[in-house]
This record gives structure tokens, sequence and C-alpha cells, in this order.
């Protein structure tokens, strides 16, 4: 077995073992709910569980796999495409470009919370944040310079949307702030999965197509042109993908942080350093994680629920801190 | 009771017969009045809604009323709040429960109260209260949607006779006033809490400089008002936040040593009640003091 496929196999194994880790995830998502005394368990009386079952629990768990496997693809092709191990949609500004596109569209009345137009508003958002981001830094910037950029964009969206929130017409409008930048899953139903799931299918099949571009370029822009992938063609479609993946996971989650950027690291040790394997398990690691700190969310000790994108800070931030401090960063 | 007490009157004598027959029948189709629909079962999300189910609802038909109610600090009914089981406004909490109504605002999370539609479950969604007409209008609500209508109307009479007796006894000129809040906020025109002061015979100056609803208002702006009032609402002040801080502003201090100064609960103006007449009341004692 040449090391090429050695790695290939080691790839699927991968995912095999994440996609059994993420059916186990999604069950105990349906499992465990949350009342006024904490989690609780199961589906409730037989006349409640269809509704339980159907209405709350899957569209919850359904959305946490799908915007969870959405950030961690993302990640891991943003990571390939800058050649930078410190890219992911929320560092770099994809995350709150679109809050703050959502934001405009909802609350100065273009759209109501459930019509396609919030989602699209995000994509906007979203794709304006990382074109001026590959704009100004991408090609030419070594990673520091990307990652400088994508946070001063990342503040930049972050003030433009408390900005639009503070003159929106509804007066509590300056307190749901903490939905958008943050991120939850509480409440959502099915028609949040309808609404993101559309821009997400596209979004996703951009990427993906990107693959084989993303390990050319890791030999460099003119190798890869020499191989016969056009650089362009690879930036645009990781760009677009993940601008439509992205915005329409935030139209209906708000901002969720962190795991685009931890879930491609914690698994490139298994699949070797081509960013088209590491694709597919990033994946299915995002979805199990974001599920798995959406369930953690309602293990808590009773209360008013913590926001999602608390829990993934709380576990991201110290890893992120990590990578800045290893030596051999730059080797990555 | 007043099946038995009728049977023991049935038996006495003929020439009452028929009366008490009818009697009988009136009790029997009241018992069954009752047994067939019994009041229906409520639960709120939001803690004005909870205040109004509160104050409206037969103890027997809560079913659950949000955290917040049982929170001295944000609540005037904490105590009632007490007594039923507590929510923290999630689908599935509520959906359990099998409320025949729940009562949202229109500010309580979208997702939620569109989830709970979806699943059928009647939901009433009450706009905030800025005038009297308003708590008026949001008690018959929710009379309505709970079945109390009757006990809505006695709250609205006893309310507005209330307030008839604050307007007999208010300053006259008004005294001039303004109101400093956690935060350097202050209230403007449409706002329940200028509502509550101007029954009290207490002008706005932050209103007359054309504040609408609600704003910041610079210690500057403060000082040249000339307020003969300041109104302070304290908020859970023993908590260290960056709002209180800004009511020990030293310029706020000596404004406070030179004017009557007098101090609200929070919670009165958070939302509109038949209660928040309370505030008016204390607030026409320390208008008068300030003249």
């Amino acid at each position: 077995m040449t090391p090429d496929t050695a790695e290939r196999a080691g790839g699927w194994r991968l995912s095999a073992v994440l996609a059994v880790v993420a059916v186990g995830t999604a069950l105990l998502s349906l499992w465990i709910g949350r009342s006024s005394g904490g989690a609780t368990f199961g589906l409730g009386g037989p006349d409640l569980a269809s509704p339980i079952f159907f209405e709350i629990r899957l569209p919850r768990t359904l959305l946490a796999l799908l915007v969870g496997g959405t950030l961690g693809l993302c990640g891991a092709a943003l990571q390939g495409l800058l050649r930078n191990p410190l890219a992911e949609p929320g560092l770099l500004g994809a995350s709150s470009g679109a809050a703050f596109g959502a934001v405009l569209v909802f609350y100065f009345g273009l759209a109501g919370a459930d019509s396609l137009l919030l989602p699209t508003g995000a994509v906007a958002g979203s794709l304006t944040a990382l074109a001026a981001l590959y704009g100004l830094a991408g090609r030419r910037g070594d990673f520091l310079t990307i990652v400088l950029a994508g946070i001063a964009i990342n503040a930049f969206a972050a003030a433009l949307t408390s900005l639009a929130l503070n003159f929106a017409p509804s007066p509590y409008a300056a307190l749901e702030i903490l939905f958008w930048m943050l991120g939850s899953l509480a409440d959502r139903s099915l028609v949040h999965v309808w609404l993101a799931l559309p821009l997400m299918l596209p979004g996703w099949a951009l990427v993906v197509s990107a693959a084989r571009g993303l390990d050319a370029l890791t030999l460099g822009e003119e190798t890869a042109a020499s191989l016969g992938f056009d650089p362009r063609r690879t930036q645009w479609l990781v760009i677009g993908g993940t601008a439509l993946a992205v915005g329409g996971a935030v139209a209906v989650t708000g901002v969720v942080g962190f795991v685009g950027l931890v879930v491609p690291h914690l698994l490139r040790p298994w699949v070797g350093y081509r960013p088209s394997a590491l694709l597919g398990p990033s994946f299915l690691g995002g979805a199990v994680l974001t599920a798995a700190a959406d369930i953690a969310i309602r293990l808590m000790p009773p209360g008013p629920e913590l926001k999602l994108g608390v829990v993934t800070a709380l576990l991201g931030a110290p890893f992120f801190l990590n990578l800045v401090m290893r030596p051999r960063l730059a080797a990555v | 009771m007043c099946g038995r007490s009728l049977a023991a009157k049935i038996r006495v004598g003929k020439p009452w017969t028929a009366a008490r027959w009818a009697l009988a029948t009136i009790c029997a189709l009241t018992a069954m009045h009752a047994a067939a629909d019994p009041l229906p079962g409520v639960a709120s999300i939001n803690l004005c809604a909870d205040e109004l189910v509160l104050s409206l609802a037969a103890p027997e038909q809560i079913l659950s009323v949000s955290w917040l109610a049982a929170d001295p600090e944000e609540s005037l009914l904490a105590r009632e709040a007490a007594h039923y089981p507590l929510n923290y406004g999630s689908a599935e909490q509520i959906l359990r429960l099998r409320p025949d109504v729940v009562i949202a605002g229109v500010y309580t999370s979208p997702f939620t109260r569109g989830l709970l539609k979806r699943l059928g479950v009647t939901v009433l969604e009450l706009k905030p209260e800025t005038t009297l007409a308003d708590i008026e209008k949001n008690l018959r609500l929710v009379g309505a949607a709970i079945d109390r209508r009757d006990r809505a109307e006695t709250l609205i009479a006893d309310m507005r006779a209330r307030a008839r007796r604050i307007v007999a006894a208010r300053p006259d000129p008004p005294v001039a006033g303004v109101v400093v809040r956690p935060g350097g906020f202050t209230v403007g025109e449409h706002s329940l809490a200028a509502t509550l002061m101007k029954l009290a015979g207490i002008r706005n100056v932050a209103a007359e400089q054309g504040l609408d609803r609600w704003g910041s208002l610079s210690m500057e702006t403060l000082l040249r008002s000339r307020p003969q009032l300041l109104v302070v609402t304290r908020y859970r002040q023993n908590e260290p936040s960056l709002a209180n801080a800004v009511l020990a502003h030293p310029a706020l201090a000596s404004m406070s040593a030179r004017h009557e100064t007098t101090n609200v609960r929070a919670a009165y103006w958070a939302c509109g009640l038949p209660a928040s007449l309370d505030s008016s009341a204390e607030l026409e004692q320390a208008a008068a003091h300030s003249q």
C-alpha cells in the first residue's frame, strides 16, 4: 500500500467511526429534553411523545447536525484554501457578516423570520465579508496577515450588527444581539430546517467540488495551475460555498464559533495533510461536536438555557490559544 | 351543598314544589355547566403576562408562570407566583403542561411562539402597556382568553376609581420631575413610567425635551433641566453593574442633595398592572414634598 492509499483508507475508517458517533449523539439529543428541574429523559406522556419528538427534538437535533457539519466542513476548506491553520468561518468574519446580513433583512422589515429572504441576506453578508478578506489579504498574505485581517473584518461586522440593532425600530432589538452573536438552537422548528437546507446543500456541493483543487493548492498556486487546476476557480468555489452554507446556518441559529477551527485540527492527525481527505470527517466531526454541545446545554443545572455559542467558545477558545502558542504553527 | 340542601327542602311541602323544582333545575344546570366547562388551563412565558395571569386567573387554572414572576426584584406578584410551577419558557416545557392557552408578549422569543402555534397551542401575544387604557385592554384580552371576564371588569373598575382618587389629590400646577434609571436611562413621553408620573402630577422634563419613549440622559442635560423632583429607580443595586454605577455619579449625588429625590421600585414600571398605580400614589407624596 502506498502512503496515499493508506491515508485514504484511514480517512474512510475515521468517517465510518464518526458517522456512528454522530448517529449515537443524535439519538441522545432526541432522548434528552429540558424542563424546569433541568434535563428530562424520554418523551413524556403518550399523547405528547409525537409532537415532542417530531416538532421539538427532531428539528433541534437536525439543525445541530447540519449547522455543526457546515461549520466543520467550511473550516476545513478555508484552512486548506488559505493554507492557514487558524482559518475558520467565525474568526474570519464569515459568520458575523452573515449575522449582519440577516439582521438588516429582519429588523428593517424586509422579511419575516420564516422567509427565505432572511438566509439570503445572511449569505450576502457572509459573501461580502469573505470576499473582502480574500481581496485584502488572501492571495499573497502570510498566515498572520490573513488572521489579523479576518479579526478586523469580524469586529467590523459585529460592530455593524450592533449599530443596526441599535437603530432598529423594535425596542427589543438591541437586546437580541445576544442571540445573533452567541447562537442558539432553542425552540427551532422544522420551518428553520427547510429555511437553512436549500442554501446549505448547494454550499456543501460547491465546497466539496473544490476538494481536488485544494489538494493541488497545497503545492503552491503555480504548481496547481500546471496540474490543470485553476486556483481562482478553487477560491471562488470555497468562498461561495462557505458563504451559502454558513449564511443558511447563521440565519437560523446565530453565530456559533470555534467549531470550524477545532474539528479539522482534531481530525487532521488521522487523515494526513491533504485537505480533500479532511472535508468529510470534518463535516461529521462538526456535527458531533455541535450536537454534543447542545446536549450539554440541556444537562446544565435548572435555569434559563445557556447559549450554544457560549459552550462552543468555552471549548474552542482554549484550543485556539493552544494553537497560537504552538511553536511549529507556521509549519502546518 | 346545593344538591343536599335542596333535597331537604323539596321534602317539606307541596305548595312550594314547583318553585323548588325550578330552583333545583337551575342548580343542576349550573353544576352541569361547571362540570362541562372547567376554566381553561393557562401558562404564561413572559413577566408581564405572568403578572396579568396572577391578577386575573383562578388559582386552579394556573399551570405555570415564568421564573421571573417569582423574583421580587422583577415582579410585583412574586409571593403569589411562588405557589405555582415556574417555567423557563421553552416550548417543550410548556407543551408538557398541556395548557389550553399560553400568554406571551410580542417580544417573547419568536421561535418559541412560532413553535407553540405550530403545535396547535393557542398563544395570546400581549403588547407592552404604556397607558392606563393599554392596561385595561390587556386585562380584558387575558380575561377573555382564560374565561375570567368578570374579574377583569372588577379590576378595571377598581383601577379607574383609584386613578380618580390620585388625580383628585395631585399637585396643581404639576411639579417638574425627571427619572434616572440605572445606566443613565430616562423615560420619554410614551412610556408607562411617564403615564404614571403624569397621573401623580409630575411633568416629565425629559419628555419636554423631545424624548419619545426612552433613551439616555447625559448628566449635563439632567443638570440643565432643573427638575424639582428626581425620581430614581433602583434595580438590583447590590449586584455590581455598570448601569448602577451611573447612579453614584458625583453630579447626581450633589443634585439629589439639593432636590427632592424619591425611589421607585423598578418592578412598578416593568409591566402595566393595576398595582402599578401604587407607584403613582408614592410619587404624588414625593411631589407634594418637593413643592
